[in-house]
């Protein structure tokens, strides 16, 4: 009793590694408590005699802490306010600083009480299943059964306030990835360091040690295990190659043994030790030659009636609980058990003064652990079970019930024992979720009842596990085959093992077999108390019988049926009893009834990890041009065009976009307007095939494009699809310059170099992407060719000697330029090519040239109203992938008498994209000259818009045109070609927003049909 | 009316925004990562046919040295670098103002051999990074193994959600990145470079 003078629930326990001399306050639920330094929330709560911490799921019912780490199912809390806030965190996993403010996320209204448990009276109305049973029909309602059942649910809230904090990702390349700093996996590290390995250990706790900070009584090669572990520890920390991180959970492990974990890095601070420079977590990508899976057990609670009630929790949970946080988390413990694991808790919580009653199942318990808790003076019922727990806000006792020595069933009544705090073992689980990740299944081991890994059963993917995930439970035998494997793995890598200096001895007591027990039985043939097998869903025993009852048959549809393992904690401590459970009343064996999938994440992760440092500005790759600092010199709004940042519009004070696009379609119409058409993609190509290369990459010819001279062309794909278009010059016989859309620079480089390295290695072609090294200037407007005179004197402007489609090279302003006599508006038209840096400097001496002239900068909207006056397509806006040249009215710019084939022709050849039939481009022309059609509206013969409606076509582009005073559109219509020359055809309605409005089918070409504009 | 007595070309590199050179020190300790752009390097893009003797005789006799044709190796010249970039690819950098003259003697050395020679300057630019966090920073950005970015090795690979090539360089590293990714490169960088501090580097060599 000397330990015990701190408090009645807080002993100074010579091994804590709780610090008794550093009190931290925090709040729970609107109160005030103190917990130390090296608490976290869950055992500071119990510190504080909390138990209710929860209102469970379904029915309400008050739930308390039952784990220790991250199988914790009930108590779910809220932490911190404002924009740091975090919802559902696991008060076991939070770790405690001063001033947390933490809260319930569940019990609706209060903790105390809570409206669902009204109707936990009714259980039996609310079986598995009962959501689709019950609130299923009728079909309308739903949405209001879903609004209540959200509320009534629970779990915690978002932050609504933009995060203040800062997340990155970190790339890591080892030969050897440790995941558990456990005994098992300290102990790989260490062997793998030795060797020189490059090591990462990750560890999702604060402090390394695993298991063993919950048993320091346990002697590893005559150190106790603190000593043990700070010796591994040290030497670990003075290897260079070895790298620990601590409080880094690795939540998945894919393909080649890429493994990502998530480092929490300022949680644990309290707010004023908190560095903004810093991050708050850390997504760690991990690839590893080998790994070491040393990620140990869960242990598995027995299920027996009322196992919900407050104050009832794992064996390891209360042991861990009392020896790293000096927490007696009750006076009066009982503790049931299926096999040897918790009998050293119970010692050590017997040597501190705490009544202990010990239950096993089985009938022959360990002589040693029994001797030992005869001089202890420790009641022992071997052979029982609890039937029940009572207690209403708590557990007050348990009913015990004599269990058949070879069947789970009950042969005879046994005592009632009154107690505080109820733990239970029904032996461990393995942690083995990495392992199945990417494919493996473990394995039903019915000598130590687990779900088990093989040491090296994945070591040809250079996957290793060690310790408890393997099913070896015991320390000593843990750290001799953990070495084995390291020595296997280092063998494998021609490294040798160095053990020296390591006794690898423990003084255990030889554990005896476990009984084969999930479900404890209470003899009430299912009419007893609720069993519950998983808590976050108030999954009972009863809800899994129900299922195979129902005839659910697959573990699989049995957990979706019933939610068993769903939620946060994934069924840490509820899968394998629910499988055994679902085994019994499939009258089945657990290996024949298998698992369920264990998927990646591991333990919930922030989106904000994941996003790391993809946010704000950096969110996404934002493309400039050269010029993008003058542009954003005026008011400007820009457009996304892939990744590029295009002008959109350039409003004046008091102008609305459409306002600016009127002004500057007139003042470009009029007189002379500019265009950042940098972005454009541009390819240079060289070879003496050149010619033969364009001829096959494009729909048109190029065999006879003189020298000097400029080409529109379209690209198809194998299936006669437009997929994009652009102007190609001719540099010389064995040199041609390709324009391709912005958005489609990359996809075309790599079409180029696909179909010439595969299909036509013989083309001798080489192509390089100069998008970036030309910054691209269009004049455009009457006044052009005046403008560009004013910088360029090299160069013969006149109108024959430098004709439209034509380039030349010369000097602008003084800079080396290559000028492009091309338009995609109509009008007179010179695109100024320089190196992009001059790109600025030109702009700006373009924009001084023709201050005379009133030049207006334009931006993309303006660019598209111009080029739709002229019918000029958008690849990408009027065409979708299921277009040919032939469907544009671009025969045009097809050569169907090639010598050699190109790119789609046979294709367009088939019946389909042959027929004369099919949705075409058109121009189409409202009524009422003032109002513009919607975009994607669809195109219907009649006005009548009952169902079913014959569909002709869409509208792809609409505008209203300033210059010509009306809208205009364009669109694909059936038989589109046709119906625009019949007067008694030419008439459709484009339906959009519930009305449908009068069209009138005319050329695509509203502005200048015969080019007058252009040929000046 | 201009005359072309009027005209003062003006370059502006592609993080010429940043005003990176009225924020420049000398490096010192306070910060782990220090950077700085090389601004207005000459950039020329070579493709050829490795396989082709006559190909890299003529480029040996333009440039001066042999073309790196091991993989992701480079070579330093006497007016600047040549980095291998695929097995029929190089990127040349070197001082702007060298660059007609090296393109002029490539052009030339390699008339009527299947090639191709361009001038790439207004498309790259490159970023030395230093520091004793150098390494760090750019393991948040790349997937990429720097213990395996030996000396005289070149790698194109990731950086945040786009790509740039990399070597060592001056204790460091050299990264060469297209200009109209330069703003994410760079600001992706120095969000990336803040939980070790990071400096504008007093350029104290040439690099080109």
């Amino acid at each position: 009793m000397t330990s015990r003078e701190f408090s009645k629930t807080r002993i100074a326990h010579k091994n804590s590694r709780v610090d008794l001399n550093k009190p931290l306050n925090f709040t729970f639920d609107g109160t005030s408590y103190q917990g130390f330094a090296g608490d976290t929330l869950a055992s500071a709560l119990l510190a504080n005699g909390v138990k209710v911490v929860a209102r469970s799921f379904k029915y309400g019912r008050p739930r308390g802490i039952i784990g220790s780490g991250a199988e914790e199912p009930n108590a779910l809390v809220q932490i911190d306010v404002g924009a740091r806030t975090t919802p559902d965190l696991k008060a076991t996993q939070v770790e405690l600083y001063d001033g947390l403010v933490a809260g319930r996320t569940s019990g609706w209204p209060s903790l105390a009480f809570d409206l669902k448990s009204i109707g936990g009276n009714f259980s039996r109305f609310m079986p598995a299943g009962f959501y689709y049973k019950t609130f299923k029909f009728p079909v309308k309602m739903w949405p209001l059964y879903e609004n209540i059942i959200r509320r009534a649910a629970g779990y915690g809230k978002s932050p609504i306030e933009a995060d203040t904090e800062t997340y990155d990702h970190k790339h890591h390349h080892v030969d050897l990835l440790v995941v558990g700093g456990g005994a098992c996996g300290l102990l790989s590290a260490l062997l793998a360091g030795r060797s020189g390995l490059n090591v990462l250990l990750v560890d999702d706790q604060s402090e390394l040690g695993g298991y063993l900070l919950s048993m320091p009584n346990v002697n590893i090669g005559g150190l106790n295990a603190p000593a043990w572990t700070t010796k591994i520890v040290d030497e670990l920390r003075s290897l260079p190659n070895v790298t620990l991180l601590s409080r880094t959970t690795a939540f998945a492990l894919h393909d080649m043994n890429m493994i990502q974990a998530v480092e929490l890095m300022q949680d644990h601070l309290p707010h004023s030790a908190r560095n903004a420079e810093l991050r708050r977590e850390r997504m760690h990508r991990i690839r590893a030659t080998k790994v070491v899976l040393a990620t140990g057990a869960f242990e598995r609670p027995l299920v027996f009636g009322n196992n919900d009630l407050p104050g009832i929790m794992t064996a390891s949970a209360l042991t861990t609980y009392f020896n790293r946080y000096g927490v007696v988390c009750g006076n009066n413990v009982v503790m049931m058990t299926s096999n040897d694991l918790a009998y050293q808790g119970a010692a050590d919580l017997t040597a501190a003064g705490v009544k202990v009653t010990l239950v096993d199942n089985r009938e022959n318990i360990n002589p040693e652990w029994a001797a030992k808790f005869k001089q202890l003076n420790v009641q022992i019922y071997s052979g029982y079970g609890i039937a029940e727990a009572t207690g209403s806000n708590a557990v007050e006792g348990v009913q015990l019930v004599k269990l058949g020595a070879l069947k789970n069933v009950v042969t005879g009544s046994g005592p009632f024992v009154a107690c505080d705090v109820l733990a239970s073992s029904g032996g461990l689980s393995p942690t083995v979720h990495l392992f199945c990740h990417d494919g493996g299944r473990p394995q039903w081991d019915e000598s130590r009842l687990a779900f088990v890994v093989s040491a090296n059963g994945r070591a040809n993917a250079g996957i290793y596990c060690a310790g408890a995930i393997t099913g070896v439970f015991a320390l000593q035998e843990g750290l001799a085959k953990t070495k084995d494997t390291v020595a296997e793995m280092l063998s494998s890598l021609g490294k040798t093992l160095d053990a020296s200096g390591l006794t690898l001895t423990t003084d255990e007591i030889t554990v005896i077999p476990a009984r084969h027990i999930f479900h404890v039985p209470d003899g009430k043939n299912g009419k007893g108390a609720k069993a519950f097998v998983d808590y976050q869903n108030d999954v009972a025993v009863t809800d899994i019988q129900l299922a195979v009852r129902e005839n659910y048959r697959s573990i699989e549809h049995i957990k979706r049926y019933t939610a068993l393992g769903f939620g946060t904690d994934q069924g840490k401590l509820s899968n394998v009893n629910g499988f055994a459970i679902a085994a019994e009343a499939l009258g089945k064996t657990i290996p024949e009834v298998g698992t369920t999938t264990y998927r990646p994440a591991y333990t919930p992760v922030s989106f904000a990890a994941l996003a790391g440092a993809h946010v704000g500005d950096t969110f996404e790759p934002r493309r400039y041009t050269a010029m993008q600092n003058t542009h954003e010199k005026n008011t400007v709004e820009f457009e996304p065009v892939g990744q590029w940042m295009r002008p959109w519009y350039y409003p004046k004070p008091g102008e609305d976009i459409h306002a600016a696009v009127n002004r500057e379609c007139l003042a470009t119409r009029n007189s002379v307007g500019m265009l950042d058409a940098s972005t454009l993609g541009k390819i240079d190509i060289r070879g003496k095939d050149v010619r033969e290369f364009l001829n096959r990459i494009y729909a048109n010819a190029w065999t006879q494009l003189a020298v000097g001279k400029c080409r529109y062309g379209l690209m198809l794909d194998e299936a006669g699809m437009v997929m994009d278009d652009g102007v190609t010059a001719c540099i010389s016989d064995t040199h041609f310059l390709m324009t391709t859309t912005s958005g489609g620079a990359a996809r075309v480089m790599t079409w180029l170099e696909k179909w010439h390295q595969t299909e036509w290695p013989e083309l001798e072609v080489y192509m390089t992407s100069v998008t970036d090294h030309w910054a691209t200037a269009a004049v455009v407007g009457p006044k052009s060719r005046e403008v560009i005179a004013k910088l360029c004197t090299d160069i013969d402007l006149s109108k024959d000697a430098f004709k439209f489609m034509e380039w030349r090279d010369g000097t602008v302003a003084g800079v080396p330029a290559r000028v492009f006599r091309i338009s995609f508006s109509g009008e007179l038209a010179y695109e100024v090519n320089v190196d992009a840096s001059y790109g600025d400097y030109m702009w700006n001496t373009l924009l001084e040239a023709g201050a005379e002239f009133d030049i207006t900068p334009y931006g993309t909207e303006t660019m598209h109203v111009l080029r739709a006056e002229k019918g000029f397509i958008i690849v990408g806006q009027d065409t979708d992938g299921s277009v040919t040249p032939f469907d544009l009215d671009m025969a045009w710019a097809v050569g169907m008498k090639k010598p050699y084939s190109f790119l789609g022709k046979r294709s367009l050849a088939r019946s389909d994209t042959s027929r004369s039939d099919r949705k075409q481009l058109v121009g189409l022309l409202t009524e009422d000259p003032n109002f513009v059609l919607k975009e994607g509206a669809q195109l219907i013969n009649s006005s009548d818009t009952t169902p079913p409606v014959p569909m002709l076509g869409h509208v792809t582009s609409s505008y209203y045109s300033a210059f010509l005073g009306r809208s205009i559109a364009i669109g694909f219509v059936i038989d589109g070609l046709k119906r625009r020359e019949d007067a008694t055809q030419n008439t459709a309605y484009a339906w959009a927003d519930g009305k449908a409005v009068k069209v009138q089918i005319v050329s695509s070409v509203f502005v200048d049909a015969e080019g007058a504009r252009h040929n000046v | 009316m201009f005359n072309s007595t009027q005209f003062n070309p003006v370059m502006q590199s592609p993080l010429h925004h940043f005003g990176l050179a009225a924020k420049q020190e000398a490096t010192n300790s306070t910060k782990g990562v220090w950077a700085n752009e090389i601004p207005l390097l000459g950039y020329i893009s070579l493709r050829g046919n490795a396989q082709n003797s006559a190909f890299t005789e003529a480029a040996k006799q333009a440039l001066g040295t042999a073309l790196p044709t091991q993989p992701c190796s480079m070579v330093t010249a006497s007016w600047g670098f040549i980095l291998w970039l695929a097995p029929d690819e190089w990127l040349l950098s070197c001082d702007r103002t060298q660059r007609p003259t090296l393109q002029q003697s490539l052009e030339t050395s390699l008339e009527g051999i299947h090639s191709q020679v361009v001038d790439n300057s207004g498309g790259f630019t490159s970023v030395l990074l230093q520091g004793k966090n150098a390494s760090d920073v750019l393991h948040h950005c790349t997937v990429y193994d720097l213990n395996a970015l030996v000396a005289d090795k070149v790698v194109g690979s990731t950086f945040g959600k786009t790509s740039l090539f990399l070597h060592q360089q001056d204790d460091g590293y050299k990264l060469i990145f297209r200009r109209s990714f330069a703003d994410y490169i760079w600001r992706y960088l120095e969000r990336s470079a803040l939980p070790y501090g990071f400096g504008i580097a007093t350029l104290t060599s040439k690099a080109g």
